[in-house]
């Protein structure tokens, strides 16, 4: 297992480039990659032309996240002003735009069989899902409160939702909050299921393993600089990573499960050997913060590798192969 | 019938034939066919017999006489076929119909050599003879001759690449010779040929198991069960992967998830067992499944209370036993029904002395029997009967034993049947160290190890030896990491958090997972909550942390026996200080005074019960504790007495107030206060405290700073107190502390603290520029939201600072001309900087509010563009909406203020007047001071004002007056609504308002005053009073001499005077001004346009000319205006009409061009045409001429 090393676009956007997914292929367009910055706009890439293919405006503040529908047709970006906006990935017409007024909108994902956009919501502690046919809020999941909080303290603010990952048979839902506890959800009975703690810290992103039987393994990245690997269903911590010297602020999985990638705000990224519970490899190409890494779908001209995006402050994009 | 038609006219046909030429063995042979095909098989022999006899060279016609002889079930004609055969093949080896019946005859027969010689004969004569080789492959897999076969099958797959059994026998052969990727291979193959391929899917999935990869075998064997529900081979193969599976969760400490598969896997067992009762193996699995559920099984704390409630946390750990035990006992039977099955198999006798073993500990209440044999040690001797020289059998003996010199004795009979068993030599380390020889026991570890690294017992007892051993905290905890890695046991989980203690490592989540994963399984050990308890302590979670106090107290009391009081003290303490730093001080009292009275509070408890007791508001209890403490000061070690001298120091503070604390300080030896940490409290009780008697303990404690980041912070610290100790008209003298600041920073100009603070208070400042200079100061650290003792943080600095700057340079970009000497950069990254924050840390309501300030602040400068404004409203809506906003702080309130001032701006910008009144008239009651509710109600005027109310709005001005403000744009600003409303009322108080304010302000006052006279100015010039104008202007240009504007404006109203009154004094003070306003600064535009105007009308021609040419270049290209070309036109007229002198403008463009230019620009201007048409007539008429 091992990236190539990167072929990178400098000044891919005018300012910090803070998300990126990848879009899936369709009958008429390979995978491309959709990034969203802090110049306000969302951007789709050719990996193997290394060009960009459209902008999309619209946006008056910094676009905070991005999300592909599994169909690769279509995408939804929003940004620092909780302003959803659902768009055609070849056309770019607005299919639908939410507005989450007034809690805020953070992370995006549709589910895997793209009926659902989930919607990571902020200060509100819960995460929203929209049904992908009306647009309309179908349900929020919220964070129950502790029993035993004392009321004095500001435990709104502290459950503030960051991040949130689909498992893979879309059962169940999982939430990073800011005081690092993660929550799982049961989606299919929109049911609080229960709490997974041993982050300290805000946690910045959540992935669940895609290999098969190893759906219940969730990954998940923090600030206190830790990645840590539980057993969603058994709500137990199975193993610790540590190395990066900053917050881990992005993490994805490989397509076989095997390793995952971090960016973190030391600059570096990081692919984790899962059998060893260790870096293997540490590429700093980036010269600021790493907001994003996300690995693409096995290449067709060869399965057993795939790409690796990054996203930088630094206003670059990394593509490397994974292998 | 057609065919049988057609076949009838071909037989006829061929009759025929053959009449006419009896001797054509092809026609012999098509009309056998014919009837071979029709049915008539004897008739069609009789011709295939005539044809083979015509031509003996006709494989085909020796095939279907085989085929005929072989039907008769007689010897003669078995052999007459045998031969025809052999004949048909000698002539033809590729005949694959001919060699099969071949062969399948002599299978009949018997005769398996004959076979095998004939398929040998057929494939050496002929490679394409792929029958052949397909046949000697079969037959060489039967005869397990594995590596010729691979071969034969090999070359037989080319001929029939489809052939499905073909794959599956180079599987299995590949398989046999330990090709296993191979093998796996082929087998796919053969099932994606045929998908029921039963026999495939177990084979690889068995190979998936041997190779270790559970969860492909976990796939093989389900799909297996698909095609075959009752396959005895899948079920057992599914059962043994998911064991495997769960065998790696549980290594890796995912225990619930290990338990589920195995509860899992033992359904599948179960399910089978009806088929396969009497299948010895069947039950041994079910007892290895059984045996790692109990000892996987975890006790689950579902967060329902259990602190509170000590029967309920002992019944569920009770219950949780009693699974185990159940789990233990079913595998105990399980084993014992395989060794009735399989009474000669070695193995299951250990196996069940391990399980029995495993019932007898689990029980809940297990007696001793001492003396007496245990069932365990009986069956392993069993094992060991049938298999004496087994090694392993004898190691499980030494473990399992209760006699330790039997024990020593089996686990060196093990040693000397393999002298590498590393096994052996860790238990032998083990007993060793249990008997308390140190020196054999580290000795056995050794070797143990360096035989077998990846063994976690020799690594758990070198850890454990980590004194003798002389190890450091580091690599002692580093040792059992190792262990706890390879091995999840609790017993090493809660030996890694004990070592976890001294180096360091507690708040690590290395530490906090395994110390969680030791909770699971060893929930009754008082020690695993304890450690839960400190561990949570250390990541601050104190809630969690005093509820595993009080769990760890309940374990004590249900499930330790006996235990030493001082055990039980150290987690009362534990948890009165996990309470006291959760904040619920009345219930660490509680416990304190329990503990008071078994008199086993000691110096650390007594501080937290003097601490939560100083919290309840018991100050004299607080402080008689703290007296008892005192008294002990003198015979404690420096480091805890230094501690505890900071503690009671800042007791009294808190109780007493400064004074009471400096003389106990004064009381305390001197030598004492040496370390950094008192030297601290002291310097910051000196400030507080008025008088200097501490003078001499705080410059002597300075010495103890070392650090260059203490003394950062010292430095920090004094200058806080410079502003407390210089206080001065209830203002904090913040001009000493920047003083001292800058000092500091010259000695320590990368210290961050200090540029902070710094800046931080620079932005208190009055005078222009220092605003300025503290964005410029300011460092950001993009990770300082970790750090929250800092006062205010770079960002916080960056971004008020940003708001302040912007308020300065407030212009529109149309006429954005440098006219300020000092450049200032340029401030539109800060709206990104808030965002960047923002982004890193959602949750931060300061960035939210300096963002939408900022955010004003772009709206303002782009004149509020609708996009921009519904941003703003959106942005405001959600933060007026946000909890913070709603807490009853005087800075939330002033916070709420300035958002609901800048939402009624953006109301009343957008035109919605009755929008901006309501915000505006909500920020008006809020609990704030005067001067800044000033603000809401100036607003209103201005609502009011759009909105034409002049009743409400001359209210509203009253209230402004009332309420005052103490900054000087409120005053102009209200001075402006004066007079734009002529609500005429006293000017005098707002110009005594005005002067008051500019008092403090010292080093730009004048500039203040000046800008002041300057909006009389322009007052009077809007009521055409420009005698009154020109006095306040002149003024102002007396005041702020280095003001080219100021000048400016004066020399306008100068023109504009001489103008009316025809007046040439006026026109020379005009000039004046101008040609200061010039000297001031760069060149503005217009200024030499009016300059040269003035000039003309005082006569000059050369000066006008001069001075317009000055104006040309003052204007950068693309800005021109039409009047401009229109000058320059009159310019050009001038020089021709005068000498033709070389003009270095007008030659190129003749006068007219410029005109017409004017004109493209303005065609509005009525003057424009005007001349052109004059010019126009004039170029006509010379024309003409």
């Amino acid at each position: 297992m091992k990236l190539t090393s990167p072929t990178i676009v400098q000044n891919a956007h005018d300012d910090s480039i803070w998300t990126a997914t990848w879009v899936p292929a369709t009958d008429d367009s390979p995978p491309l990659l959709l990034t969203g910055s802090l110049d306000e706009t969302v951007r789709l890439w050719d990996p193997d032309s290394e060009k960009c293919l459209q902008t999309n405006t619209g946006h008056c503040l910094g676009v905070v996240s991005v999300a592909a529908h599994p169909s690769g047709r279509m995408a939804a970006s929003a940004s620092i002003d909780s302003f959803i906006r659902v768009f055609d990935v070849v056309t770019n017409n607005t299919i639908s735009t939410l507005e989450a007024a007034p809690s805020e909108v953070w992370q995006l994902q549709f589910n895997p069989e793209g009926t659902i956009l989930a919607a990571a919501g902020g200060s509100s502690a819960s995460v929203k899902l929209f049904d992908t046919a009306q647009w309309k809020t179908v349900a929020t999941l919220s964070i129950p409160h502790p029993e035993s909080s004392n009321p004095s303290e500001k435990s709104g603010s502290k459950k503030f939702v960051l991040s949130i990952a689909w498992s893979p048979e879309g059962r169940h839902l999982a939430c990073g909050s800011m005081d690092g506890t993660i929550s799982v959800f049961d989606v299919t009975r929109a049911k609080f299921l229960h709490h997974l703690e041993g982050h300290c810290m805000p946690v910045r992103s959540l992935v669940y393993s895609p290999a098969p039987l190893d759906s219940r393994v969730l990954f998940s990245a923090s600030d206190d600089g830790h990645v840590h690997v539980y057993d969603a269903e058994g709500k137990a911590l199975i193993t610790t990573m540590s190395g990066h010297s900053s917050w881990v602020l992005s993490l994805d999985a490989s397509p076989d499960g095997a390793a995952i990638a971090t960016g973190s705000s030391d600059r570096t990224v990081r692919l984790w050997d899962l059998k060893m519970r260790a870096a293997t490899q540490i590429l700093s190409n980036h010269t600021d913060l790493v907001w994003a890494v996300a690995f693409g779908q096995p290449l067709r001209r060869d399965v057993r590798s795939c790409l690796l995006a990054s996203v930088s402050d630094d206003k670059s994009i990394a593509f490397y192969q994974y292998s | 019938m057609m065919e049988k038609g057609e076949d009838g006219e071909g037989i006829r046909h061929l009759d025929e034939s053959l009449e006419s030429q009896p001797d054509d063995p092809s026609l012999h042979f098509n009309l056998g066919l014919l009837l071979w095909e029709k049915g008539e098989e004897s008739k069609a022999a009789e011709h295939f017999v005539i044809c083979a006899k015509l031509n003996p060279q006709e494989a085909a016609a020796f095939r279907y006489l085989g085929d005929y002889y072989s039907r008769f079930d007689n010897h003669d004609q078995s052999q007459r076929a045998l031969k025809c055969y052999q004949r048909s093949l000698f002539l033809n080896p590729d005949d694959s119909l001919a060699g099969e019946a071949f062969c399948d005859l002599l299978d009949q027969h018997g005769k398996h050599s004959l076979q095998f010689a004939v398929c040998t004969q057929a494939s050496n004569e002929s490679p394409r003879a792929f029958w052949a080789f397909r046949r000697l492959g079969f037959l060489q897999v039967h005869q397990k001759n594995w590596s010729e076969a691979v071969q034969k099958l090999q070359h037989a797959i080319r001929g029939y690449p489809t052939c499905a059994d073909l794959w599956e026998s180079l599987a299995l052969a590949y398989q046999r010779l330990g090709m296993f990727t191979a093998a796996i291979k082929s087998y796919g193959r053969a099932i994606d040929l045929e998908e029921s391929r039963i026999f495939g899917l177990i084979e690889s999935g068995n190979i998936s198991l041997m190779l270790g990869s559970f969860r492909k075998g976990v796939e093989y064997f389900r799909q297996a069960l698909l095609v075959s529900p009752q396959n005895i081979a899948a079920h057992y193969g599914l059962a043994s992967s998911l064991l495997g599976l769960a065998k790696e969760c549980i290594n890796s400490g995912a225990f619930r998830w290990g338990a589920s598969l195995l509860e899992e896997a033992s359904e599948v067992v179960v399910a089978i067992m009806t088929f396969a009762g009497n299948v010895s193996c069947m039950w041994k699995l079910h007892g290895d499944i059984q045996l790692f559920y109990a000892n996987c099984f975890p006790w689950v704390d579902d967060g329902f209370g259990l602190e509170a409630d000590k029967r309920s946390f002992s019944d569920s750990i009770v219950s949780w036993k009693r699974t185990c035990h159940l789990a233990a006992v079913s595998s105990f039977r399980s084993y014992q029904r395989a060794l009735r099955l399989a009474p000669w198999q070695a193995n299951l006798y250990t196996d069940v002395a391990i399980a029995s073993d495993l019932v007898v500990f689990s029980k809940e209440n297990h007696e001793e029997h001492l003396n007496t044999w245990s069932e365990s040690e009986k069956m392993c001797l069993g094992g060991l009967l049938l298999e004496g020289d087994n090694n392993e059998f004898w190691v499980t003996l030494g473990c399992l034993s209760d006699d330790s010199v039997l024990r020593q004795h089996a686990l060196i009979r093990g040693l000397q049947l393999d002298v590498s068993l590393a096994v052996a030599w860790a238990y032998l380390g083990k007993l060793y160290r249990q008997e308390g020889k140190q020196k054999l026991a580290q000795q056995a570890f050794d070797r143990a190890r360096s035989i077998d690294p990846s063994l976690a017992l020799p690594w758990a007892g070198m850890s454990a030896d980590a004194d003798v051993r002389k190890l450091k905290p580091d690599e002692a905890y580093e040792c059992c990491l190792q262990a706890v890695q390879i091995l999840p046991l609790a017993e090493f989980q809660i030996g890694l958090a004990k070592l976890a203690m001294y180096s360091s490592n507690m708040p690590s989540s290395e530490v906090f997972r395994t110390i969680r994963q030791a909770l699971q399984r060893a929930p009754h050990y008082p020690e695993s909550h304890n450690l839960n308890g400190l561990v949570c302590e250390a990541r601050s979670d104190y809630q969690s942390a005093s509820a595993s106090f009080r769990l760890a107290r309940h374990a004590v009391s249900s499930f330790a026996g006996k235990v030493s009081k001082l055990y039980h003290k150290d987690i009362s303490v534990n948890l009165v200080r996990s309470l006291c730093k959760a904040g619920s001080p009345s219930e660490a009292v509680e416990e304190c005074e329990l503990l008071k009275k078994e008199g086993l509070l000691d110096l650390e408890g007594l501080q937290i019960y003097a601490l939560c007791l100083c919290q309840l508001g018991k100050s004299d209890m607080a402080l008689s504790e703290a007296k008892t403490l005192a008294a002990s000061i003198l015979s404690m070690d420096a480091r805890k007495a230094a501690a505890l001298i900071s503690f009671i120091s800042r007791l009294m503070y808190y109780i007493c107030g400064p004074e009471s604390a400096i003389t106990s300080i004064l009381k305390m030896p001197k030598e004492l206060c040496q370390s950094s940490k008192v030297s601290f409290i002291v310097s910051a009780i000196d400030t507080l405290g008025h008088g200097n008697q501490l003078e001499s303990i705080v410059s002597h404690s300075h010495r103890s700073l070392e650090l260059s980041e203490d003394i950062t912070s010292m430095h920090y610290l004094i200058a806080l107190g410079k502003l407390v100790k210089h206080v001065s008209n209830d203002c904090l003298g913040i001009q000493n502390g920047v003083n001292h600041l800058r000092k500091a920073l010259h000695m320590y100009p990368d210290s961050g603290l200090i540029r902070n603070l710094l800046s931080y208070l620079l932005l208190f400042s009055k005078e222009w520029k220092d605003v300025h200079l503290a964005t410029r100061c300011v460092t950001i650290d993009p990770c300082d939201h970790q750090k929250e003792k800092v006062l205010k943080s770079g960002f916080e600095i960056l971004g008020a600072g940003g708001v302040a700057c912007c308020t300065k340079r407030r212009c529109d970009d149309k006429f954005l001309f440098p006219s300020y000497r000092e450049q200032w950069p340029p401030e539109t990254g800060i709206v990104q900087q808030l965002q960047k924050r923002l982004h890193q840390e959602p949750w931060n309501f300061k960035a939210k509010y300096l963002l939408i300030l900022n955010y004003m602040q772009t709206a303002r400068k782009e004149r509020y563009p609708q996009h921009l404004c519904t941003i703003i409203e959106r942005l405001i809506y959600v933060a007026l909406s946000d909890e913070f906003c709603s807490r009853q702080e005087k800075s939330h309130e002033y916070q709420k203020f300035q958002l609901l001032l800048c939402a009624a701006e953006v109301c009343l910008q957008r035109g919605d007047h009755i929008g901006s009144v309501r915000h505006a008239k909500s920020a008006s009651k809020l609990l704030l001071p005067d001067g800044h509710l000033f603000y809401a109600h100036l607003l209103l005027c201005r609502a009011y004002a759009a909105q034409d109310n002049v009743v409400d709005l001359r209210k509203e001005y009253m209230r402004c007056l009332e309420l005052k403000t103490d900054r000087q744009i409120g005053w102009i600003c209200l001075k402006i609504i004066d007079c734009q409303y002529k609500l005429q009322t006293d000017c005098s108080v707002l110009a005594v308002g005005f002067q008051e304010c500019s008092r403090d302000v010292k080093n730009t006052w004048n500039v203040w005053m000046a800008v002041f006279d300057l909006v009389q100015g322009l007052v009077a010039i809007q009521t055409k009073d420009f005698l009154r104008a020109e006095e306040f202007l002149a003024q102002a240009c007396s005041l702020a001499g280095d003001e080219s504007c100021l000048f400016f404006c004066h020399g306008t109203v100068c023109m504009e005077l001489a103008r009316r009154q025809c007046d040439t004094r006026f026109l020379s003070l005009a000039v004046r001004s101008f040609k200061k306003s010039r000297e001031t600064s760069v060149p503005l535009p217009i200024l030499s346009l009016l300059l040269a105007q003035a000039e003309a009308s005082l006569g000059s021609r050369m000066k006008w000319e001069k001075n317009l040419r000055d104006e040309w270049f003052s204007w950068p290209p693309e800005k021109r205006p039409a009047e401009l070309y229109f000058q320059m036109h009159l310019l050009a007229k001038q020089d021709k009409d005068g000498s033709n002198s070389s003009s270095t403008l007008g030659s190129s463009q003749s006068a007219l061009r410029w005109v017409l230019q004017a004109i493209h620009l303005n065609p509005s201007s009525l003057r424009y045409w005007k001349v052109l048409q004059n010019s126009v007539l004039v170029n006509m008429n010379i024309l003409l001429d």
